[in-house]
């Protein structure tokens, strides 16, 4: 089996097969982050650039340590500190960019649709880092590998996803990855922030938590995005907190083993308390580290790798 | 072509003579460890190390290593290898290692495994040991331990593969096949 194509966009554009073998591969990239030279000279001479359009921690420092311990060469330009804000539209800035010659293209970008149409019209590799309210597919990866990794599988797991569902590029590209893996996937949120159509999404919703947390394996938190809070989708942190956060009392009513996720950032008071988001359950630092080596995989395989199945 | 062993008796013999050459050449078995270059090399690593392990009484770490991402053509290849996982469970640091591979052809193999084995630390020293020396070298390369000299067709590859009684099977197939 060979990889095919030169660009990440969407889960969605993923087979079962396919998402196997990133999470399989990444696992081999993991423990190239742990040994005392993190480093290893495959992307030699590559060029990645990063464009993101929209502030990020985690999502770009992972691809940019991901790119440097494949000795490509990376630099970043963020909304901010560019003439983004000068009026250039997104695709004369993705012209720009390319006439530059970059092996790689990470675009995160505030509305959906413009990773894909940069992978169509550009000849380098287009990775999206989170398109709108459409896909983050490597936060999704990286979410299935900790899980993976935790349970030995994900088939049958029972994955709760909680909070601003109708918002969340993160929710949607886990509903289409966990389901081809054969998870089964349950959205809690309230009901002004489910997405329109969800019940075309073929999967559970509830907009009660509580009577999902005794049957689930994994807890994921999402982020409760404070700057819509003046849109008015809930009346307050508190009441949020008291229906929908992940707290002690909660905590204790989990499986044995299930786990505590969080794409982060994390608001703790609101979607997770301390109790929670430090406990032993909490695997939202494995999920940072895990990052790394899926991002690393995608790199491998986007700039011309593949695999070979014995 | 013929001269390849192929009976299980033939390539016991060939491990045994290998096992048996390191055997004479190591005066301080503390410090060795063997480190497999994946697949074919962990195989006859683990032979090997099987044979040690039984003659010297002593329990001799085995790691394996895998050179894809060390590769020097891949920015010349189509298809990227697949990349499988390092495993090597002890530290390297000033460690006698005996690198194994199955067939040294061309020496980039090992120039890889070497570019990989000193990132991990830094050994006392590094053999090299292959099961079948084919010639046709690009690097300036030699074994140190070698099973057996061989001559083979540049569209020849030799794969190595364990049949389920644990035995060593070696096969010549055609390097097309081997895409």
């Amino acid at each position: 089996m060979t990889w095919p194509y030169k660009d990440l966009i969407a889960i969605a554009d993923l087979s079962a097969d396919e998402i196997g073998t990133i999470l399989d591969m990444a696992a081999s990239f993991k423990e190239i982050s742990r040994r005392d030279i993190k480093k290893v000279p495959t992307l030699r001479g590559k060029t990645v650039v990063l464009l993101f359009y929209e502030p990020s921690t985690r999502t770009r420092l992972s691809f940019e340590l991901a790119a440097k311990r494949l000795s490509a060469d990376t630099t970043a330009l963020s909304a901010s500190g560019s003439s983004f804000t000068k009026g250039e539209t997104i695709m004369d800035a993705a012209y720009n960019v390319m006439a530059m010659a970059p092996d790689c293209i990470i675009i995160r970008y505030p509305y959906a649709g413009i990773p894909k149409k940069m992978a169509q019209l550009l000849p380098c590799s287009v990775i999206n880092a989170g398109d709108g309210y459409h896909e983050h597919p490597t936060q999704a990866l990286l979410d299935m590998y900790t899980m993976k990794e935790r349970f030995g599988r994900l088939e049958g797991l029972k994955v709760a996803i909680v909070g601003d569902i109708m918002h969340s590029r993160v929710a949607r590209s886990n509903v289409y990855g966990l389901k081809k893996m054969g998870a089964q996937v349950v959205l809690v949120a309230p009901k002004t922030l489910l997405p329109p159509g969800v019940e075309t999404w073929g999967v559970e919703v509830s907009t009660e938590l509580d009577p999902v947390i005794p049957g689930s394996d994994v807890i994921m938190m999402l982020r409760v995005q404070k700057e819509r809070l003046h849109q008015q989708f809930f009346s307050g942190e508190r009441e949020y907190s008291f229906f929908y956060g992940l707290n002690k009392a909660r905590v204790d009513k989990m499986k044995d083993d299930a786990v505590i996720m969080h794409p982060g950032p994390m608001n703790r008071g609101v979607e997770i308390n301390y109790d929670a988001a430090d406990s032993a359950r909490s695997i939202i630092l494995d999920q940072v580290e895990n990052g790394v080596a899926i991002r690393m995989t995608l790199l491998y395989l986007s700039l011309g790798g593949s695999v070979n199945v014995d | 072509m013929t001269d390849i062993p192929r009976s299980a008796k033939e390539i016991d013999g060939m491990l045994h003579e290998l096992a048996e050459t390191v055997i004479h050449s190591i005066d301080n078995w503390n410090d060795i460890v063997f480190i497999g270059i994946r697949s074919g090399g962990v195989l006859v690593a683990k032979n090997v190390v099987a044979l040690l392990e039984e003659r010297t009484g002593k329990k001799i770490p085995l790691g394996a290593l895998d050179i894809a991402l060390y590769r020097d053509d891949l920015s010349k290849i189509r298809f990227y290898p697949e990349v499988r996982r390092t495993d090597i469970p002890f530290s390297v640091d000033d460690k006698t290692v005996i690198l194994v591979d199955d067939v040294l052809h061309t020496g980039r193999s090992v120039r890889a495994a070497i570019d990989h084995i000193v990132d991990l630390g830094r050994p006392m020293r590094i053999y090299l040991m292959v099961l079948f020396d084919r010639g046709g070298r690009e690097f300036p390369i030699q074994a140190d331990f070698i099973g057996k000299t061989i001559e083979l067709g540049d569209d020849k590859i030799i794969k190595l593969e364990t049949s389920k009684d644990a035995q060593l099977i070696i096969e010549v197939i055609s390097s097309e096949v081997s895409r």
